[in-house]
């Protein structure tokens, strides 16, 4: 198999407004269809904003969809279960966060 | 091409039925989830078990996969080479939408015999697509992975040089390695949880899929940021802390501001300078959390100033209270 290298340049693009994600392409990041996404919005389990007739979304129902995407394909989770699962995981994250905030004020000369 | 044992990933015998296969690779899912594993190889494991399950959970992958397991058994460490029309009389080749959700990890053998170099030389080898002389377009897959910043970068933007290690599909279908650098324009205002999305740097295909960077920042014991707002700690001389009086202080933003402390001191003091946090159009604001620092008595003049110091505090009683506030 051959191997390149090259160098190259990229325009980096923040995921947040008035840059965010259209409906087609946050199902695309999960590797699922427009109507999965639409079914959790339905059911509360995703954030989104409409604006003219569109759904738009930001970095952090992103990485949202994504997880609930893993845990349902992974396990046959039921969505409801999934979203469950995710709220637990970054509720976790913003404690061990918090505990990092702790112990390095502990340390603190 | 290192022929891949999926059945030892998964730690499943060749014969195991569709539930063990799926009971194997649920707990090791669990073992090795991105979110919770504190496993350092996590996320390579968990792109090899998914791979193994795209693979073996398919009947009809499993099938074809199963007979080149025969041919590769015949000639142990050598590398491995799929012989031509090896998944004749098998569907799955074609199928869109088999890649998965981490579809972006497959290694360079699951790509050559299920993916997408498997795909464009499939439909180069048949009818319609052969005619047109290419494969029919097909968008690229979006990577996803994280970048790890430095705080200061929010502030002011900056340049960062990323490795990536993907794959392209050249004229013929075959897959090519890339390992390429890209220069990338880090945005001002960048928040950690953030995505930053680079247009075309994600899978090969027409149109390329998209890179998406997680941010992440670089554990720093000076300060850190929640949202837009930046903590940063700041330490005083007992007398600073008590007295009060003007300090200076140098912010992640890179300037020296001028600071007066309060007299007075109370444990887990902030002072918030506003909109100094991470930039934006409503920017974050800047506290510091104000520690003290007690300096060592080194020279028998500095204990002598310890000693006159209990000396002029003899009711202060520092166990009796919650803290180290004078009484």
């Amino acid at each position: 198999m051959v191997t390149h290298h090259f160098l190259d340049r990229a325009l980096a693009e923040l995921l947040d407004e008035p840059n965010r994600l259209t409906l087609e392409e946050l199902a695309r990041s999960c590797c699922m269809a427009p109507g999965w996404v639409v079914e959790r919005l339905e059911a509360g389990l995703l954030q989104g904003e409409q604006s003219g007739g569109r759904w738009l979304f930001t970095s952090s129902t992103v990485l949202r969809a994504r997880r609930l995407a893993r845990l349902e394909s992974s396990f046959d989770a039921d969505p409801e279960l999934a979203a469950l699962t995710a709220d637990l995981i970054e509720e976790v994250a913003v404690l061990r966060q918090r505990l990092r905030q702790l112990e390095q004020g502990v340390d603190l000369p | 091409m290192e022929f891949k044992d999926y059945y030892q990933i998964l730690g499943v015998p060749r014969d195991a039925g569709a539930d063990d296969i799926k009971k194997a690779y649920r707990k090791l899912a669990r073992r090795y989830h991105p979110d919770v594993s504190k496993e350092a190889d996590a996320s390579a494991r968990m792109a090899e078990v998914n791979e193994a399950n795209t693979v073996l959970s398919d009947p009809e992958k499993r099938a074809a996969y199963d007979r080149l397991g025969q041919e590769a058994a015949h000639h142990p460490g050598q590398d491995f080479r799929p012989p031509p029309n090896w998944d004749a009389g098998f569907e799955f080749t074609g199928a869109p939408g088999a890649e998965g959700l981490d579809g972006a990890e497959f290694s360079d053998f699951f790509e050559q015999l299920f993916g997408r170099a498997a795909r464009a030389q499939h439909a180069q080898g048949r009818g319609g697509a052969q005619a047109r002389g290419a494969p029919p377009p097909q968008r690229g897959r979006d990577h996803h992975a994280s970048i790890e910043l430095d705080l200061r970068d929010a502030y002011h933007g900056g340049e960062q040089l990323l490795a990536l290690h993907g794959a392209r599909l050249d004229a013929a279908g075959h897959l090519v390695n890339e390992q390429r650098q890209l220069q990338v324009t880090i945005p001002k205002g960048v928040r950690a949880g953030q995505l930053i999305r680079l247009s075309g740097q994600g899978g090969p295909g027409t149109p390329a899929g998209d890179l998406f960077l997680e941010v992440r920042f670089k554990p720093d014991a000076r300060w850190r940021a929640e949202d837009r707002d930046v903590y940063q700690a700041v330490t005083l001389a007992p007398w600073e802390a008590e007295l009060g009086g003007a300090i200076e202080v140098q912010t992640p933003g890179g300037s020296t501001v001028e600071v007066t402390v309060p007299p007075r001191w109370k444990p887990g003091r902030k002072l918030r300078l506003r909109e100094r946090g991470i930039p934006a159009a409503t920017p974050g604001d800047l506290y510091l959390e104000l520690h003290v620092a007690l300096p060592a008595a080194a020279t028998p003049a500095q204990q002598q100033a310890y000693r006159a110091l209990a000396q002029a505090f003899p009711d202060f009683r520092p166990r009796a209270t919650q803290g180290a506030q004078g009484g």
